[in-house]
């Protein structure tokens, strides 16, 4: 790369060019009507009851487990737009890599509410077993890979992920990678290092950077001082965009044309999906000791992304108060129905405690194993606090000590 | 030339010799692909896509090599010398060997080997001689392997590769000027009935020498050995295998020899031998007539000017025992 020379000392600090902010794409306002010189996509009514009520699946998912007393939920409402958006523009079977509040890119791809109890409860439908704290989800069959809990290791993960599909004849030119992760995340020497690969390698990954505007109590203030997410894209040559994360229709498109850039040019791809977190971080924050509640009222009743779009949808003549009554009623009755039942189902047997380790078990492993079968054979049926607790296994126990 | 040049062309020249081992790896497994620093420089390959060079990034590396080996592929991460794993330590540690359990099975990434050149050169002071694998064999899911010298690598590499567990495979540099090496393919180097003296990697070769030195001590140590040791018959161990150790070949061992004497290059502090030490202190007590004993590097940096002094060598060996 010859770069031109230039006799005048100038300091840059722009990606804009004219040192104006990075702009927001955005299709729809926030009472759902196309801004000027808006694109709107050809969607139709099917497919936009599809986007809504997977949208309003979720805060409904929300309501139901925080109010359970699911300690250390993590909610997803307020950023349905970004997580549904981006799924709708992906691909079946792009492999995702998410961090933790991407939970609506299942639900899209069909992962069903049992799935869901089953892994918040661990009870032993779990395909995890049971080891994972909440929405820690991972399914093969959706090609959703399982979360961990230290931020932004997946994005380098996702660069390897890319490759691998780009080395395959079969997935070559069908499919990327595709990786979320937080604003907060983004600060990790991970994104970095993701960003440089999937750039210089190259592999066809695609960054989906939520930014609602806090990392638990951090704001973004004190997160970075750059502009946003975005302006970090062109530092590694890298195609991006920044778009309205409230706008299902924006995300959705731009998504979309993310991919399409993404599997042409088999390189890196940047989105950045600007929101707002409603909620507080998990069950166990109070986000008002850190911000007034009324920029949170403000925020929920002026710029929410299912109302937004509900009123485009009745703008279509698609969506009426009595679809939303019925709709409410459903969501509501197939969540609670999920969750009583997953409620009743015992935890995984206790075996699973120590398989998978390795691929074969070795002989520490089992040393340790048929250690605790003695303390189970000896104090297990009288020792009450090991006796309640053995009650709630699914075998009970019986198969590890047999 | 600097140390650093030459802890630079001892690491080069191994690496030459370990192309052929990489070249074997390539051929048998379509899906293998070698990546790292400095991997690509002055060689030949049969298809660059398979051997590449990666940015600067030990952390990007290790996570590349875990998406790849996430799907199916054989991916062999290089990190040009140990001392530079630490970035990697976080997706090592809570990612690559908690993969499979966190998954309940249904993910796995066996197909990742991480090789990493380990352990004194002789001049590469703090950062080009460390011992690490202390430092991961608290990360159950991981295997960490470490072989003694180049023949044993081109029987441990291809299995480390192929071993459906994610791998850490640590290579001794070894020094400019080559030992004369015992072949001998059994773990069990040389048989012995009054001590078991179990070592690894480089640190082999210092035993070996020892006990040399023990049986027959030169006219200047001769003062030092009494006569009663030198006909000492010292069961010599090569472990090879840090994670998980052959607790059924040293216990067995020191059954017989009733005396363990444990050496490493990595300092004393969270080293492997206080592992060892404890298990086979719980197996073989009512049979040891001795406390399991260690010798290892002090708990300093590797000091450049001092290296001689600061790696368990033959004389260390021969005073301690």
């Amino acid at each position: 790369m010859h770069s031109p020379v230039v006799s005048k000392l100038a300091f840059f600090n722009s990606v804009t060019g004219d040192g104006s902010k990075i702009p927001s794409y955005r299709v729809l306002d926030v009472f759902g009507t196309p801004i000027e010189g808006a694109e709107v996509p050809e969607i139709n009514e099917r497919f936009a009851r599809r986007l809504y009520e997977n949208m309003q699946l979720l805060p409904t998912l929300d309501d139901i487990l925080c109010s359970g007393q699911r300690q250390g939920k993590i909610p997803f409402y307020a950023q349905e737009a970004t997580v549904i958006g981006s799924a709708a523009a992906l691909a079946d079977d792009d492999e995702v890599l998410s961090q933790y509040r991407e939970t609506g890119v299942l639900l899209w791809r069909g992962f069903t509410l049992d799935g869901i109890m089953a892994q918040v409860f661990g009870n032993h439908e779990d395909s995890g077993k049971g080891r994972q704290i909440a929405v820690h989800y991972g399914s093969k069959q959706h090609h959703f890979h399982p979360v961990s809990s230290p931020l932004a290791t997946q994005i380098p993960q996702a660069a390897g992920v890319g490759f691998a599909l780009k080395r395959d004849p079969a997935r070559r030119s069908k499919n990327v990678a595709c990786v979320f992760f937080g604003e907060g995340a983004a600060s990790e020497g991970d994104f970095h290092a993701g960003m440089l690969l999937a750039s210089t390698l190259p592999s066809p990954t695609l960054f989906l950077a939520r930014n609602n505007g806090f990392a638990i109590s951090t704001p973004n203030s004190q997160q970075f001082y750059g502009d946003g997410i975005s302006a970090r894209g062109p530092g590694y040559g890298v195609d991006t965009v920044c778009v309205d994360g409230n706008d299902v229709l924006a995300v959705m498109t731009a998504v979309k044309e993310a991919r399409k850039r993404c599997l042409e040019g088999g390189r890196a791809v940047l989105v950045e999906m600007m929101t707002y977190r409603v909620g507080h971080h998990s069950t166990s924050d109070d986000s008002y000791v850190y911000r007034e509640r009324q920029e949170v009222e403000d925020r929920k009743k002026n710029n929410n992304p299912i109302t937004r779009f509900r009123l485009f949808m009745e703008s279509r003549g698609w969506w009426n108060e009595t679809d939303e009554k019925e709709l409410a009623f459903r969501l509501r009755r197939d969540v609670i129905k999920a969750f009583k039942r997953a409620e009743t189902i015992k935890k995984p047997d206790l075996k699973d405690m120590f398989t998978d380790v390795y691929a074969e078990e070795p002989w520490n492993i089992k040393e340790q194993r048929e250690e605790l079968v003695a303390l189970l054979k000896k104090y297990g049926q009288v020792w009450e606090p090991w006796q309640n607790e053995l009650g709630t296994l699914k075998d009970g126990g019986k198969k590890l000590v047999d | 030339m600097s140390n650093l040049t030459i802890a630079s062309l001892a690491a080069f020249s191994l690496r030459r010799r370990r192309a052929d081992d990489f070249s074997i790896a390539l051929a048998k497994d379509d899906s293998a692909v070698i990546f790292g620093e400095y991997i690509a420089f002055g060689r030949v390959f049969r298809c660059r896509e398979h051997v590449f060079n990666t940015p600067l990034t030990e952390q990007g590396s290790a996570g590349f090599g875990i998406g790849l080996a996430s799907m199916g592929h054989t991916a062999i991460a290089e990190i040009q010398f140990a001392d530079y794993i630490f970035p990697a330590f976080d997706q090592l540690v809570n990612e690559a060997a908690k993969f499979r359990y966190r998954s309940g099975g249904h993910f796995s990434i066996g197909r990742l080997t991480v090789h990493t050149p380990t352990m004194a050169v002789g001049h590469g002071g703090l950062y080009h001689s460390q011992s690490l694998e202390g430092f991961f064999i608290g990360a159950s899911g991981l295997k960490v392997v470490i072989p003694r010298c180049p023949i044993q690598c081109k029987g441990l590499l291809p299995s480390a590769i192929r071993n459906p567990n994610p791998v850490i495979f640590m290579e001794p540099q070894v020094p400019i000027d080559d030992f004369a090496l015992p072949l001998s393919s059994a773990k069990i180097l040389i048989p012995g009935s009054d001590l078991t003296l179990l070592t690894w990697g480089t640190s082999v070769y210092h035993c070996e020498a020892a006990l040399r030195l023990l049986n027959s001590p030169p006219p200047s140590l001769a003062p030092l050995v009494p006569p009663s040791l030198r006909s000492a018959k010292v069961e010599l161990i090569d472990l090879r295998t840090i994670l998980l150790w052959d607790i059924e070949t040293v216990v067995e061992s020191v059954r017989r020899t009733k005396r363990l004497v444990i050496v490493h290059e990595a300092g004393m502090m969270g080293g492997v031998g206080g592992e060892i030490a404890a298990e086979v202190g719980k197996r073989a007590f009512l049979r040891l007539e001795a406390p399991v004993r260690r010798i290892t590097g002090w708990d300093v940096p590797a000091a450049l000017q001092f290296e001689k002094f600061a790696m368990p060598d033959e004389i260390s060996n021969i005073l301690y025992e």
